[in-house]
């Protein structure tokens, strides 16, 4: 089992459609894969069937991805001889040697031939963390500035979470409101590429930060064994490195076929990959109700959407499109185990009570193959951590965040936050905090125009509307909290 | 009527036509009797979404500010669906009454209405095509004909209009092709 046969690539789809481009192959423990260009290797992997990735250290139990962007480590493999290769974002190439390891064979597992690395001086007015909504729109505010601006992100495609997404978004004419997610990351990106000031650096991690000088160490990989060191010495640092989705305990929870709702997104909306063909999706708040929108639109059978809560914590109107279409909410309702044999093949539900416990005699078994966590997420603030930003635990905004300033600044001069690292909330506030930050970004630098501070009082009061309405003023209350006063 | 699954009520993302009428959602009969194409907004929540209003070209949708539900003025709607094709949320769909009286005028569909519904799925519905009309629980309401089948390119969401009786006109609103699912073997469910 952890295996199944067919293609799991979606030829039909009403809103994406995928330019696969002439296939080529890559070789998997031996057997031989068909990949397309523009796909990870994972994305190839999983669409060949393969679910199960790697193998738990001690008890040596399959492992399948969790994240599918670079976060979760659940995907590793031994690419060309490297060990330890994160193939969720390792673009294929053609005749490229795959094969799964178990971490138990050897505790340093060395390269089969040398990397090579070369070592990049480089210097930029302001270097932006993650190419998502929020660190593309800080690109696009501070570019007319005129600095020279580096945007990286470890992804092999910018964009971050917008690109998945089917549904045009909601919000006002300044937030791109009735556009696809998918479509506002086009545009931002086509946008940028007019601004020949501001350099795009894809598949490029940022690995370290070392004070006091300030240097961001960044590799960028080209290809699974060459990279180019890039030691960045930047004005201004914007951290808009995102969040990481949450799990939740329960028996089973590492079986190959359990994944976060973006993984799942990742997989059907990026690549056109089925992850699965009968889901149980856990959690319905937007993400997961939106998941299991797209979940039909890519043809998949959501079984059910389980909330432990006894309301949805979505937008009505989200929730209402997937009542329609027969696709179960069970609120009060939460998972007793995933089962399979190397994968999951069925789920177990039950009904809680008021104080989450659960009650006898409601257990529901359900085949799938799939189940979605759509728990939650938790700010991305390691490197801010790094800087010596000063971070508090807020649970209004999802964890650990940054203090800051209504301009984006954190406690460190010249290093800001946008988007979900700094409280997580969604898309259309992303862009207009990354807005903010890097409007605010130019204008500290002295490189602001009139039209640059009147664009930036513009978002801040549109920000401060936007949370007023019933949903985020939980998210107000949050950001008090770490409000900090704005330097003269 | 088949039965639902899941959770009932609002809370669970299932609005009734008792929440319509209370947010003054259905037209009065006497708004009714003007024949056009009517909106039925299905957004009960006070959320920062501002498309219908913004395309709204008689400026029928209003808002007390942008984290406000929209409001309807019936008198100044001229049924010209825009809202429906720029919401995000698909959540209006488009209800002409008395279209089988007024514009059809065939045999036996007097007592018809033409209802839009705003689609993002696959199958594309085929115009003359018979597929199934479901209400806001997902139950089957019952069968109906595909008598439009419209995209701009400037929203990019299709709207599929079905005859259905005057009875359920309001309580359409969702449709599935009776083909199999996308992408799914073995037919339908």
């Amino acid at each position: 089992m952890g295996e199944s046969m067919q293609d799991r690539r979606i030829w039909e789809h009403p809103v994406l459609s995928w330019d696969r481009g002439t296939p080529l192959s890559i070789s998997y423990d031996g057997r031989s894969v068909t990949a397309y260009p523009n796909e990870t290797v994972a994305a190839a992997l999983y669409a060949a069937g393969v679910l199960a990735f790697t193998r738990s250290s001690y008890l040596h139990r399959p492992r399948g991805p969790f994240c599918m962007i670079g976060k979760c480590s659940q995907c590793m493999m031994r690419v060309d001889g490297v060990p330890h290769v994160r193939t969720c974002i390792l673009p294929v190439e053609d005749g490229m040697v795959i094969e799964s390891e178990d971490p138990h064979d050897s505790e340093y597992p060395t390269p089969a031939r040398e990397l090579r690395v070369e070592r990049q001086e480089l210097s930029y007015d302001l270097a932006i963390i993650g190419a998502g909504p929020a660190g593309l729109s800080a690109a696009l505010a501070a570019a007319p500035s005129g600095m020279r601006i580096a945007v990286l992100d470890q992804s092999p495609y910018p964009g971050g979470q917008l690109v998945k997404q089917t549904h045009k978004f909601f919000g006002t004419k300044e937030s791109f409101a009735g556009t696809r997610g998918v479509d506002i990351a086009r545009n931002l990106i086509s946008m940028l590429k007019e601004h020949p000031n501001v350099e795009l650096h894809t598949t490029t991690q940022v690995i370290g930060y070392y004070p006091p000088e300030g240097v961001l160490i960044a590799a960028r990989a080209e290809g699974v064994d060459k990279y180019k060191l890039m030691y960045i010495r930047a004005g201004r640092y914007l951290v808009a490195t995102g969040a990481m989705e949450r799990t939740l305990a329960f028996p089973g929870n590492d079986l190959p076929g359990v994944m976060g709702a973006g993984a799942a997104q990742t997989l059907m909306n990026v690549f056109g990959i089925k992850p699965a063909d009968d889901v149980l999706i856990i959690g319905a708040g937007n993400v997961g109700v939106i998941v299991a929108y797209q979940a039909r639109q890519a043809g998949i059978n959501v079984r059910a959407v389980i909330d432990i809560l006894p309301k949805t914590a979505a937008y009505l109107v989200h929730a209402a499109k997937i009542r329609r279409l027969r696709i179960p909410i069970f609120l009060e309702h939460t998972i007793k185990g995933a089962y399979g044999d190397g994968a999951v093949e069925s789920a177990v539900i039950y009904q809680v009570d008021r104080s989450f416990r659960p009650i006898e005699g409601t257990e529901k078994e359900l085949k799938v193959d799939g189940v979605w966590m759509a728990v939650g997420l938790s700010p991305s603030v390691e490197l801010l951590n790094k800087m010596g930003a000063r971070i508090k635990f807020v649970p209004e905004l999802g964890g650990y965040v940054p203090y800051r300033t209504k301009y984006m600044e954190t406690s460190v001069r010249g290093v800001y936050v946008a988007g979900d690292a700094s409280g997580i909330e969604e898309a259309s506030t992303a862009m207009m905090e990354g807005r903010i930050a890097g409007l605010s970004a130019a204008i500290s630098a002295g490189r602001g125009t009139d039209a640059m501070a009147e664009e930036r009082r513009k978002a801040i009061e549109w920000l401060d509307l936007f949370r007023e309405s019933p949903d985020y003023r939980r998210i107000k209350e949050g950001v008090s909290k770490v409000l900090i006063q704005e330097a003269a | 009527m088949s039965e639902v699954e899941g959770t009932i009520g609002i809370e669970a993302g299932i609005v009734t036509l008792e929440d319509l009428r209370r947010e003054g959602r259905l037209p009065p009969p006497e708004v009714l009797e003007r024949g056009v194409a009517l909106p039925i907004i299905d957004c009960l929540e006070d959320i920062p979404c501002t498309p219908c209003r913004d395309v709204c070209p008689t400026g029928a949708i209003t808002m007390k500010t942008m984290i406000n539900r929209p409001e309807i003025n019936w008198d100044a709607c001229t049924g010209c669906t825009l809202c429906a094709q720029a919401c995000p949320g698909l959540a209006i769909n488009i209800v002409n009454y008395h279209f089988g009286r007024r514009s059809l005028r065939r045999p036996g569909y007097e007592e018809y209405a033409l209802v839009m519904l705003p689609y993002e799925l696959t199958p594309i519905p085929k115009r003359g095509e018979v597929v199934r009309v479901f209400d806001r629980a997902g139950r089957q309401l019952g069968e109906a004909e595909v008598f439009s089948v419209m995209k701009s390119p400037k929203f990019g969401t299709v709207m599929v209009g079905v005859l259905v009786p005057q009875s359920i006109a309001f309580e359409v609103k969702g449709v599935e092709v009776k083909r199999r699912w996308p992408g799914r073997r073995g037919g339908a469910p």
